[in-house]
């Protein structure tokens, strides 16, 4: 994608020429223009200006040019390389679990009836919650002692944990409020994906005498591939770009324990008021999420073609 | 976060919508940034305040704008610093005035000051002396305390009876706060059910009782004279941490792990722990919503009774126009008079910075009624400036980090406060290089 997006202006320049008095194509260009003009300014500008921070540090003598040392910095400090890591585990810890949960409430629920539409409905209220609003009810739940989790555990005789304060549990129980979160939204992509599998496909399978288990292995899962993708770039997506929670509930403590790469960004920004090691961090995480986006639409592409040329 | 900035953002417009639509021409019309940083429904009383003002100044409008914590006031701040907006008042956080003044990005009120016929010291005279240091920077009056707190130790007088313990008499020392906690802890098998002692540790407030433990312990925790020097690295740092540690890990009357100032709070009031170490800040929280009787004491010291203030002043950016500015002073001055001083002051629980506002009969009469508040003001006697650096808060953290390790068992004190003193010093070093360390040219 990001390849094309680079291609398309080469191309139109050398076209502008022999199109400068087409109308139709004039009345085009006035029609994008004001989507163009707000692109521009709120995208490819700040775009722009991060590449340019990046390499500047901003000191009382104004910005000078540091080449890459911004870079070098940030890679050389432990919150970075922290941050990057638990950025790691959350993305594997609520992806894989908030995918699956999806997959089985889908599955579940694809039949349409009153009782599974109420179901549904109740799987997909936490979407329909702000996750800053979450995380503040959450901050109740997880409060030690006196929180709704511990005082149910109480009531076990179980002691709970300092959900929130213990760093080497703080970044999970954040992981449970983002599955708890997400998993109702990634259901209703599968649910949509279940309506377009044919339904002869499962007459003949099992006809054919395949198990359940089977079905789903060899019928269900190949139609699903191309949501499934969809829904792993949505959910990787938000792993990066979604801090709410942290800024609620632990602002990347204790210890920096819960310190995800944009909440860094942040606190660069505004903590150390240092933008040139906080654009730095923008560049880097902006490169991961692009190549990212790019590997997952590509095996998208490559798997919806397989599909394809297997109809 | 991008949440936030849109809540900011529109918080922005709507009041500067509401101000064009009500004014008339000749007004000024000018921002009040305010943060709410405890417990309680001051966000309302704000707004009653500015309302007040309002009507007894007719050639101004001022208009309040929450900006939520005391972190976010100054990004904030700085936003619209950066943005050309600025506020005509913003009430800072006291220990964010240092890096505001290091970075240019307040104004001295010297000429105001001295426009209403005062020097400086005559002005600053009507506040009590421990909320100077955070208020004057290389004498020059930067900031007006507007509001201010203690740490505090807060305990439950039913737990202390039935420990046995006399409530009349709360411990004074370490030694007396460990035997206490001991008894007031109580378990069931291996659960804890009450805890002894509990003290936020969480980013900005555990910085904040852990200077209380330093300065107790005899430190000082930073230069107050200098923004680029802190002393993590010393034994006064390494007692009060391991103190606090040792609470947890060895005593066993503290819970372990990073504690939030709510969950405290919280687990105080429903008598899940027998003594609490808070602002002084939370004491119209604490009142309003305990079902028990509880009592204040002075915060149990090591070496000395010490403790630093906390609470905000206000302050006013630069980049504003002479109207403004002056519309500005008008409002910092009439909210830190003896009058409104000991208003909020009753409102909120912070006590007034205005030495005035406690000869007025109100207050007199409301501290013979509320006896915890009185307590307050007198630790206010054995109070210190708050610690304040070059990036204060990235300092802070510095430290922070460190602590609640420690209470959470992954590292022992004294490589802990090692560790920081090596991040403090690494953040503080393009200051110090800048100053310090920049020593004339040989030859």
């Amino acid at each position: 994608m990001a390849e094309i997006a680079l291609a398309e202006p080469a191309v139109q320049s050398k076209r502008v020429a022999a199109l400068r008095l087409d109308r139709r194509h004039l009345l085009g260009l006035v029609l994008l223009g004001p989507s163009l003009v707000f692109l521009a300014a709120f995208t490819y500008w700040p775009v722009v200006q991060v590449l340019w921070q990046s390499v500047h540090a901003e000191s009382r003598a104004g910005n000078v040019y540091v080449g890459l040392s911004n870079f070098a910095a940030i890679f050389g400090d432990a919150a970075f390389r922290r941050a990057l890591s638990n950025n790691a585990i959350y993305a594997v810890g609520t992806v894989v679990p908030s995918l699956v949960l999806a997959l089985g409430f889908a599955l579940s629920l694809a039949r349409s009836n009153a009782l599974n539409v109420v179901l549904r409905s109740i799987l997909f209220l936490p979407v329909l919650v702000p996750l800053v609003a979450a995380a503040s009810i959450f901050l109740f739940i997880f409060l030690p002692g006196v929180g709704l989790l511990d005082y149910y555990l109480a009531r076990l005789g179980i002691q709970g944990a300092n959900w929130l304060g213990d760093p080497d549990i703080a970044l999970y129980s954040i992981m449970a409020l983002t599955v708890w979160k997400n998993a109702g939204y990634y259901m209703l992509f599968f649910l949509a994906g279940l309506q377009a599998i044919p339904p002869e496909s499962y007459e003949a399978a099992t006809l054919d005498g395949a198990s359940p288990w089977q079905r789903l292995r060899y019928v269900t899962l190949p139609y699903l591939r191309p949501t499934i993708a969809f829904v792993l770039v949505i959910a990787l997506l938000n792993v990066v770009t979604q801090v709410d929670h942290i800024f609620v509930l632990t602002k990347g403590g204790p210890s920096d324990s819960t310190n995800l790469l944009l909440f860094y960004i942040y606190q660069q920004a505004v903590e150390h008021y240092d933008a040139g090691k906080a654009a730095a961090a923008t560049v880097v995480s902006l490169s991961f999420l692009l190549a990212l986006s790019a590997f997952s639409l590509r095996r998208m592409d490559a798997g919806a073609d397989m599909e394809g040329g297997r109809a | 976060m991008r949440q936030f900035l849109l809540k900011g953002a529109m918080a922005t417009l709507l009041a500067a919508a509401l101000a064009t639509g009500a004014a008339a021409q000749t007004k000024t019309e000018i921002e009040l940034f305010f943060p709410v940083p405890v417990d309680g429904k001051l966000a309302r009383d704000m707004t009653t305040m500015i309302k007040e003002f309002n009507e007894k100044h007719p050639d101004i409008v001022a208009t309040p704008v929450y900006t939520g914590s005391y972190d976010e006031t100054l990004i904030k701040t700085r936003a619209a610093i950066k943005a050309g907006k600025p506020p005509a008042a913003v009430i800072m956080s006291a220990n964010f005035l240092t890096d505001l003044v290091i970075e240019g990005e307040i104004a001295a009120f010297d000429d105001l000051i001295q426009a209403s016929g005062k020097t400086n010291d005559q002005f600053m005279a009507q506040f009590f002396p421990a909320l100077h240091a955070n208020a004057i920077v290389d004498r020059k009056v930067y900031g007006v305390p507007f509001h201010n707190s203690t740490p505090l130790l807060y305990y439950n007088v039913d737990h202390f009876r039935e420990a046995g313990l006399d409530p009349d008499n709360p411990p004074k020392n370490w030694q007396e706060l460990i035997a206490a906690a001991k008894k007031l802890t109580k378990r069931e098998g291996d659960r804890v059910t009450r805890w002894g002692i509990m003290a936020p540790s969480n980013y900005d407030y555990g910085g904040w009782i852990l200077q209380a433990l330093v300065m107790s312990n005899g430190g000082r925790w930073f230069n107050e004279e200098y923004g680029g020097e802190v002393y993590y690295d010393t034994p006064s740092m390494l007692g009060a941490m391991t103190f606090w540690s040792d609470l947890v890990h060895k005593h066993k009357v503290h819970p372990a792990g990073e504690q939030k100032g709510p969950g405290v709070s919280t687990s105080f009031l429903s008598g899940q722990s027998a003594m609490m170490l808070l602002s002084t800040g939370s004491l119209t929280h604490i009142r309003d919503n305990a079902k028990f009787p509880y009592k204040v004491a002075f915060v149990p010291m090591n070496v000395r009774n010490a403790v630093p203030i906390g609470g905000a002043s206000l302050v006013q950016p630069k980049g504003l126009d002479e109207a403004k500015r002056k519309a500005g002073w008008t409002l910092i001055t009439w909210m830190t008079a003896p009058e409104k001083s000991g208003w909020w002051s009753r409102a909120t629980g912070y006590f007034a910075p205005n030495k005035g506002a406690y000869e007025l009969a109100e207050m007199k009469e409301f501290l013979a009624k509320n006896p915890d508040a009185r307590i307050a003001i007198e630790q206010l006697a054995y109070a210190k400036p708050w610690f304040a650096t070059y990036k204060t808060v990235a300092v802070r953290k510095a430290i922070e980090d460190e602590l609640q390790a420690v209470l959470s068992g992954k590292k022992q004190p004294k490589e802990a406060v090692a560790a920081a003193q090596k991040a403090a010093d690494e953040i503080l070093r393009p200051y110090v290089e800048q100053t310090a360390l920049k020593l004339p040219a040989t030859n």
